[in-house]
């Protein structure tokens, strides 16, 4: 037995609107999946936090209902309903039991076709995102890292904005932002609909094509991404947490595109390098030498590169050691490749763990929104086994030259005691320094855009 | 409810399912589950399924912090990883290789009252896993370096956890301070100086205790054949022979005679507020009572304080609660982030006046309504995965005395009453039988030790 993409339908309304159908009945749920093209990319340069206020308020107040009856309504039948943005788009997803199905379709419509964007509950919305942020560097910075990471290796580069926006930025959003950012980027065109789960799919394509076929599209596409350039060379970004225990670092550079045609081989060679228990990094961070928790990488893959990453954290002394032991593991990468046995074992494992995000109603909605955003083909799912059957080492190789580092070529991003871990630090390359509670994830590039208010 | 039609009036509305929950929970398959007991004593529950070609395993091992001891706390934790690290078949290592090299991934928790050992996998390595989960049980071997190196994981564990952790910091000193005499004062991930004293010996005699056939509870689900499966398991575990049952738990926490307060001062940001109630074990006949009170109160946006402190007081920026269902009467946490700025003293007090007023005056029809809604929905998620299936029936064969209870969960969430729950809320919410932690941003920074003592212990 293989995974394949289930049975479903797709149907295009005559104003772009692509929606998917995806019946599927073992448990009595209904899910859904609305992708809006656009995302963090349309954000003001200035004010990255705009796409995702926007997705937050989607849910504040809809059609007939205020932000409370909204979610009273969501909540008293026991469904779910939560929007966030992407670098590339806006994501609105939730789960209902399928006997209320027809109304969570038109609690999704009034959502997207008709949001209040209330002025106050914007405010309530960013002040509370500013301070989530806040709570997340008290309890968990390493959850941040990547943010911090992001930025100061794609620096203006839209990538590199943070999607969820930074203290500062989220304080400077108004209520024109927002109406500017629905006007301009919320339209038919734009949007991908699947519906997953124990539905009625005549029903449901029904009800959508009356819902959504009147919606016009926007006046524009989303603005164009381009690629992001790799800048030579090695540098640091410290991030001062005074008296912390231990020191959270990131590794980076610019990888691969979505589309990237060796993804099995990718697959395999990031399994071997950060992806798994058994992995190079996590044998060297941790199991041999006991030094942290963990350790992996991984590639986020856009419509152009996004990042190749690495991270782990070790204790305040041991930073060096560890951070010196993770680019002599990349390094080792780059020099040895991967050899016929571990390419065998990546393999069986790759193939058997991947049906695991592949099973329920939720899980398919998500992944067919993704096939169709950037334009996969479901050969990306029912070719993948095949694909990886077919990966050799030589094409592994290729791999390792194209989309990894070599270890003196990277960002490095390390939130710690600065004042314990500078010097260790500076062997790397130079440091720029700022503070954890800094109201940016990075500082103000050179080039200057007027990021910093 | 009302439920705006707006803009679909010409689209039929099919009549709505009935609206009351089934006596029993109808889940395809479900009529398939098997159970054994070996001639060990070890129990053995499986649930075909065949959405995917894979396989969950759950192995439930009864020990956890609360079978831990002064000196030694952390020990179940830390047993779990010496389970990764070699047997006197298998060099350490050679378990996680020889597994992800036929496609099975694994995991592992530790909780106050459990060690959970997790596997997924495709279904032909079935054999394999079997192979491995029961080499660890009946031929772990423990080797110094290994010990030493697993050491300093679980320090850096306890680091990223507690120690650059506002939350967990506070949250180990609330639990310490809960209990007075039951080892539920524990913190699962144990203290720094334990982590740094165990000995071979301790983790010696853990082993002899309390992994043995006898004391775990294996689940399975996924594509698999029922009776081949048991066999399988048979011929694995059922020559592993049991021992004397783990020595029981015989503290029992005395009653609470009053509120306690711990205050803890951190370099930090946003302050935080954290209300440990007393509250009954897993197996209570107020179960699905307590359940629901704690989703009325704190799940999702609509719920009572998210909607108070959250968005209309603007006291806390979240809210959150988790019930330690365990073997015995643990904990009902309630737990608030605060804004940068905001005095916790207030929040303490408006957070207060609203569970007074649950005490007082119970939760709506809809409130509860709500929180049956939610529960049964978050039932069926979990239901939807082979993951979800395994980890549940484990749960209730072990919490809850037999798996197939858990197919009574909705008829017991449709029988809670709305009395019911408010008789529930007075009994719990009750000010003099909780802990209250306070933790309260400072710009000096932190000196080892890692965390400034309770301040204060009162009133």
């Amino acid at each position: 037995m293989t995974v394949r993409v289930p049975q479903h339908e797709r149907l295009s309304l005559g104003n772009g609107v692509a929606l998917i159908l995806v019946p599927r009945r073992d448990v009595p749920l209904v899910a859904f999946n609305a992708v809006l093209r656009g995302g963090g990319l349309a954000d003001p340069g200035s004010r990255p936090g705009v796409a995702s206020i926007v997705a937050g308020l989607l849910e504040k107040g809809a059609g007939e209902r205020n932000a409370y009856a909204f979610a009273d309504v969501v909540e008293g039948v026991g469904g779910s309903f939560g929007a966030g943005a992407g670098p590339e788009a806006i994501t609105v997803r939730g789960q209902f039991l399928a006997r209320d199905q027809q109304l969570m379709l038109e609690l999704l419509a009034d959502a997207l076709l008709r949001p209040l964007l209330d002025g106050g509950e914007l405010e309530e919305l960013a002040d509370r995102h500013i301070e989530l942020i806040k709570a997340a560097k008290d309890s968990d910075p390493s959850e941040l890292i990547g943010t911090y990471g992001r930025a100061f290796l794609f620096e203006d580069h839209p990538y590199g904005r943070p999607v969820f926006g930074s203290e500062a930025s989220l304080a400077a959003i108004d209520r024109d932002d927002v109406l500017r950012y629905y006007e301009g980027q919320f339209g038919a065109e734009r949007l991908i609909l699947v519906l997953a789960g124990d539905i009625d799919a005549d029903l449901l394509a029904r009800m959508a094509a009356d819902s959504f076929s009147r919606w016009p599209a926007t006046a524009a596409p989303p603005p164009a991404l381009a690629r992001p350039r790799a800048r030579g060379g090695r540098r640091v970004q410290l991030i001062d947490f005074p008296g912390s225990a231990q020191t959270y670092f990131w590794v980076g550079s610019v990888g691969v595109d979505k589309r990237y045609p060796r993804r099995a081989a990718l697959d395999l060679v990031n399994t071997l390098f950060g992806g798994r228990f058994t992995s190079l990094l996590n044998s060297e961070l941790r199991i041999k030498s006991g030094l942290s928790y963990g350790a992996r990488s991984s590639f986020a893959r856009g419509s152009v590169p996004g990042e190749f990453s690495l991270r782990s954290f070790a204790q305040t002394e041991n930073t060096g050691r560890a951070l010196e032991l993770a680019l002599r593991t990349l390094d080792r990468l780059r020099c040895d490749g991967v050899s016929r046995e571990m390419l065998e074992s990546a393999r069986a494992y790759t193939l058997g763990q991947y049906p695991l995000g592949l099973e329920t109603a939720a899980d398919w909605a998500a992944v067919l929104a993704e096939i169709e955003l950037y334009g996969l083909g479901k050969a990306y799912i029912d070719e993948y086994p095949a694909q990886l059957a077919a990966v050799g080492v030589a094409e592994a190789q290729a791999v390792i030259e194209e989309a990894f580092p070599a270890a003196d070529s990277v960002a490095i991003v390390a939130i710690g005691d600065a004042a314990r871990i500078e010097g260790a630090l500076s062997e790397y390359g130079p440091v720029s320094r700022m503070s954890l509670t800094d109201p940016e994830f990075s500082l103000p590039w050179a080039s200057g855009d007027g990021f910093r208010p | 409810m009302t439920v705006s039609t707006v803009p679909l009036e010409e689209v039929p509305r099919p009549p709505r399912a009935d609206l009351a929950p089934p006596r029993r929970l109808r889940v395809s398959g479900s009529e398939d589950v098997r159970a054994a007991t070996l001639a060990n004593g070890m129990r053995v529950i499986v649930w075909p399924v065949r959405n995917i070609p894979n396989i969950a395993l759950y192995n439930w091992v009864r020990a956890g912090s609360r079978n831990e001891a002064p000196g030694a706390t952390g020990l179940a934790h830390f047993f779990e990883h010496m389970m990764f690290n070699g047997t006197s078949r298998h060099p350490p290592g050679e378990f996680d290789r020889l597994m992800e090299a036929e496609g099975g991934a694994n995991n592992a928790f530790t909780s106050d009252d459990v060690t959970v050992y997790q596997d997924w996998f495709p279904a032909g390595a079935l054999e394999r896993v079997l192979d491995l989960e029961s080499d660890r049980v009946a031929h772990l071997a423990f080797t110094p370096e290994v010990i030493e190196s697993e050491r300093g994981v679980v320090a850096s564990e306890r680091r990223l956890r507690v120690e650059d952790n506002s939350h967990g910091l506070l949250a180990e000193q609330v639990q310490a301070t809960a209990f007075v005499a039951h080892p539920y004062r524990f913190p699962t991930i144990g203290w720094p100086a334990d982590i740094r004293s165990w000995r071979l010996e301790d983790l010696q005699a853990f082993y002899r205790t309390y992994y043995a056939p006898n004391n775990l509870t294996l689940a399975l689900a996924g594509d698999l054949d029922p009776q081949g499966a048991i066999a399988l398991v048979r011929r694995f575990f059922e020559p592993i022979p049991a021992q004397a049952p783990p020595p029981p738990v015989r503290t029992v926490e005395p009653e609470q005679l009053c509120e306690r307060r711990v205050l803890v001062r951190r370099r930090a940001q946003t302050p935080l507020l954290q209300c440990a109630y007393k509250a009954p074990a897993a197996a209570d006949s107020r179960a699905p009572a307590v359940s629901l009170l704690l989703g009325a109160l704190v799940e999702g946006d609509a719920s009572r304080l998210h909607r108070i402190l959250v968005e209309d007081r603007r006291l806390a920026i979240e809210v959150g609660g988790h019930w330690q269902e365990g073997f015995d009467p643990g904990l009902l946490w309630l737990s608030l982030v605060l804004p940068e700025g905001v005095d916790a003293e207030e929040a303490r007090e408006a957070l207060d006046a609203e569970l007074a007023a649950v005490v007082a005056d119970g939760i709506t029809e809809a409130e509860l309504e709500r929180a049956r809604n939610l529960a049964t929905v978050g039932l069926w998620k979990k239901l939807a995965s082979i993951d979800g299936k395994a980890q549940l029936l484990g749960e209730y064969e072990v919490f809850h005395g037999d798996w197939s209870r858990l197919f009574d969960a909705p008829a017991r969430i449709a029988e809670v009453t709305a009395d019911g729950l408010r008789t529930v809320a007075a009994e719990i919410l009750d000010v003099r039988r909780r802990t209250l932690g306070v933790l309260i941003p400072s710009e000096e920074a932190r000196g080892a030790p890692a965390a400034a003592p309770p301040a204060s212990v009162g009133p």
